[in-house]
């Protein structure tokens, strides 16, 4: 008896620890696919694309299928070049110009909603909604027609109004006036995800916290700064990074309005990179650009994730 | 710019897949692949070109029509993978960049089958690259004025015959009527060239083993002084160009202009836009003035080659289907049923009094091409550093530093290959 009790007691265990084995395996096979699509998708283009930008690669070079290795030089042009500069500080002005009225108008369309009633919340939810479905080349050719120099609607409406000047105002003469155009656009469509989130958040909020605040006589001002803020403080981190990161990476809006000019002046960098590789067939540069680029945004990311892993570790 | 933006995506993911397509071909022997751009050939034609292909050859054609916008990149593309196309149609300011590549196939052999000595001289310089043949002209177009013979009359004003009777002319539409007398988009750098060749001037010159920008030179200043004379007729803005919008199609239609600068097409595509506004027009044409009477204005010889792709699956028949097309009598039948020039004079018929053709026939002699560099096609391509320039002169900026800009670019591109 004793000496088959080994054997019985095993039994069991083996099947236990072969389960246990299967589920600290399931996690891994169930992301497998996704790792594995990534993988192959965006892992290889990169890979190439890295390749690419260490190669003199143009148009002939497509062609004929040569390979001209070119060690860092790609790198080097694309560093000592004076527009690569000036056109990383404007992509990072026009980030941050984005980013923060995103937030804020977000941030207040968030609260009216928690505020109105139930008909003009629905009116309001409905126009966010959709400003938030509009497909990007559809709305930025509604806005180029807008801002249209001889038939544009603001044009006629600003003469309309008795301004003058505007019988055939260019919006688009210069980088600043174009990506302010561009900002109103970009602003307009990403609002209603900063608006909605924080309204889907707030609900979870006890209203019973908002009503002894008030009892305490707290303005609106300081329950926002110490109830709304510090419940909600993960979900503004959270946003304004993935804000960063999308209007970093911007490119339909402002390359749909105007190409990047006038003569470059409203190109951020992934314009400027499709610029070089598309427009102007420098394969090898556009491959630099983009991975500096890509360099940038792995920082910006770092950061956030940084931020969810930290979240993970207080919430467990 | 917004097909092209359609296929866009971003340029890491786009360059890699470029780079990363050109193995496994797809041609099979009993289809031909041609592209032709939009407009080029009159749909009859075409059909009755192909069926009698067909009919000899046992081939069946495929077309792909192909908008210009964009089309250097989609070219490359295709000239890079096996048996994506076999003929093509290239644009001839571009056609020396990529008999450059070593893309298109070399017809030097075939001069006598393709009836080589017959072909115009002038358009010959844009099909060879280095002493060797890479393309067959086919047809050739160029710009005059157009103009709404109904506005002038009411204003009083003449067909002129120099620059400064056109100036007189449009200053008296400006004053006896209330039609715009001239559009002019302040981008339109093939007129623009005109100009500049009327001066003397052209866009680089070669220097060495190289090519050097010359826009900041006083024939380009003086070009730049007339077109800017002329655009202060025009109520269009500085910074588009003739296709963005389109002037034909979606300017002359809802305006009234009573003149602009054209190709034959694009006077056909008005008419029929205007009449569908309901608008019934007159249009005559005349060259585009010289500075004196004894002499007309230069122009762009526009046109456009037909190439075999290096890579084509269906070298022979693509061959084959580029000799029919460029032949004698196909070219009589082509030049009967479309306002271009044809390859050869054998195959240009009796031409209309007071039509386009009859126009484009008198300027021909005045036809000039920009700098033969494999690099300029890369100068063409957006954002163009000469079109920037015209609009920042237009808008006030002194010649010398607009100028001095363009050629820094310039210089750069045209060098690159």
């Amino acid at each position: 008896m004793s000496a088959k009790t080994p054997d019985v007691v095993a039994a069991p265990d083996r099947q236990r620890e072969q389960g246990r084995a299967l589920t600290r395996l399931l996690p891994y096979l169930l992301i497998a696919p996704a790792v594995i699509a990534l993988g192959l998708v965006l892992g290889g283009t990169l890979f190439r694309n890295v390749l690419i930008s260490l190669q003199e690669f143009g148009r002939r070079q497509l062609i004929s299928r040569t390979t001209e290795w070119a060690g860092l030089d790609n790198y080097v042009e694309v560093l000592t070049n004076d527009r690569f500069w000036s056109t990383l500080v404007r992509t990072f002005v026009f980030m941050a110009a984005n980013v923060v009225l995103i937030m804020v108008i977000g941030t207040l369309c968030g609260l009216l909603l928690l505020r109105l009633g139930k008909r003009m919340r629905l009116v309001l939810s409905i126009s966010l909604v959709l400003a938030w479905a509009m497909p990007i080349i559809p709305s930025t050719t509604v806005f180029r027609w807008i801002f249209d120099t001889q038939f544009g609607l603001v044009n006629w409406l600003m003469r309309t109004l008795g301004f003058s000047g505007y019988d055939q105002h260019n919006w688009f003469d210069s980088g600043l006036s174009t990506l302010t155009i561009a900002t109103l656009l970009i602003v307009w469509t990403s609002v209603p995800f900063v608006a909605l989130n924080l309204y889907a958040g707030l609900t979870t909020v006890s209203g019973e916290i908002y009503e002894a605040a008030r009892m305490d006589g707290a303005s609106a001002w300081r329950i926002f700064w110490s109830i709304v803020l510090p419940i909600m403080k993960p979900f503004f981190l959270i946003t304004t990074f993935l804000e960063i990161i999308w209007v970093f990476k911007a490119f339909a809006q402002i390359y749909a309005l105007n190409g990047g000019g006038p003569n470059r002046a409203s190109e951020t960098l992934p314009v400027m990179a499709y610029v070089a590789g598309m427009g102007q067939q420098q394969y090898g540069i556009a491959a630099a650009i983009s991975v500096v680029t890509l360099l940038i945004l792995v920082v910006a990311m770092s950061f956030y994730f940084r931020l969810i892993l930290k979240q993970e570790k207080e919430q467990s | 710019m917004k097909r092209k933006l359609m296929a866009a995506a971003t340029v890491a993911a786009m360059t890699a897949s470029v780079a990363a397509c050109g193995t496994g071909g797809e041609g099979s022997s009993d289809t031909l692949t041609v592209w032709l751009m939009t407009g080029s050939a009159p749909e009859p034609w075409l059909d009755e070109l192909n069926a009698a292909f067909e009919e000899e050859h046992g081939v069946e054609v495929n077309v792909e029509l192909q908008e210009w916008n964009g089309i250097q990149e989609r070219v490359t593309t295709a000239l890079s993978e096996d048996g994506t196309v076999d003929v093509l149609e290239v644009g001839n300011t571009q056609t020396p960049a990529f008999a450059a590549t070593s893309g298109l196939a070399d017809l030097t052999d075939l001069k006598d089958q393709l009836g080589y000595d017959a072909w115009y001289e002038s358009t010959l310089a844009t099909a060879e690259f280095d002493g060797r043949l890479h393309a067959a002209p086919w047809y050739t177009a160029n710009r005059a004025v157009i103009y709404d013979k109904a506005m002038w009359e009411e204003a009083g004003a003449e067909v002129p015959t120099t620059r400064d009777e056109w100036v007189e002319a449009l200053q008296l539409i400006e004053d006896n009527t209330d039609y715009e007398p001239i559009y002019m988009p302040g981008q339109n750098f093939y007129v623009f060239a005109g100009f500049v060749w009327d001066e003397g001037g052209d866009f680089a010159v070669e220097d060495g083993d190289g090519w050097v920008g010359t826009l900041d030179s006083p024939e380009v200043e003086a070009a730049m002084e007339f077109y800017s004379q002329l655009q202060s007729f025009s109520d269009s803005p500085t910074d588009n160009d003739e296709a963005t919008p389109q002037q034909a199609t979606e300017v002359i239609p809802q305006s009234e202009v009573a003149t602009w600068i054209g190709l034959p097409w694009q006077a056909e595509a008005a008419l029929d836009a205007l009449a569908e506004e309901g608008r019934d027009v007159d249009y005559g044409y005349f060259p585009i003035p010289g500075k004196t009477a004894d002499t007309l204005g230069s122009v762009f010889l526009g046109g456009s080659n037909l190439a075999v792709a290096e890579r084509a699956g269906n070298k022979d028949m693509a061959v084959e289907w580029l000799t029919m097309a460029t032949s004698a009598e196909w070219m009589t039948k082509f030049a009967e049923a479309t306002p271009m020039l044809p390859n050869q004079e054998a195959a240009l018929g009796e031409t209309e009094e007071g039509s386009f053709l009859e126009v484009m026939g008198e300027t021909a002699a005045y036809g000039e091409f920009f700098p033969l560099a494999p690099g300029w096609a890369n100068v063409e391509v957006v954002p163009n550093p000469i079109k920037e320039m015209m609009t920042a002169v237009l808008d006030g900026e002194a010649h010398e530093s607009a100028a001095g800009t363009a050629d820094a670019e310039l210089t750069e591109r045209i060098n690159r290959d």
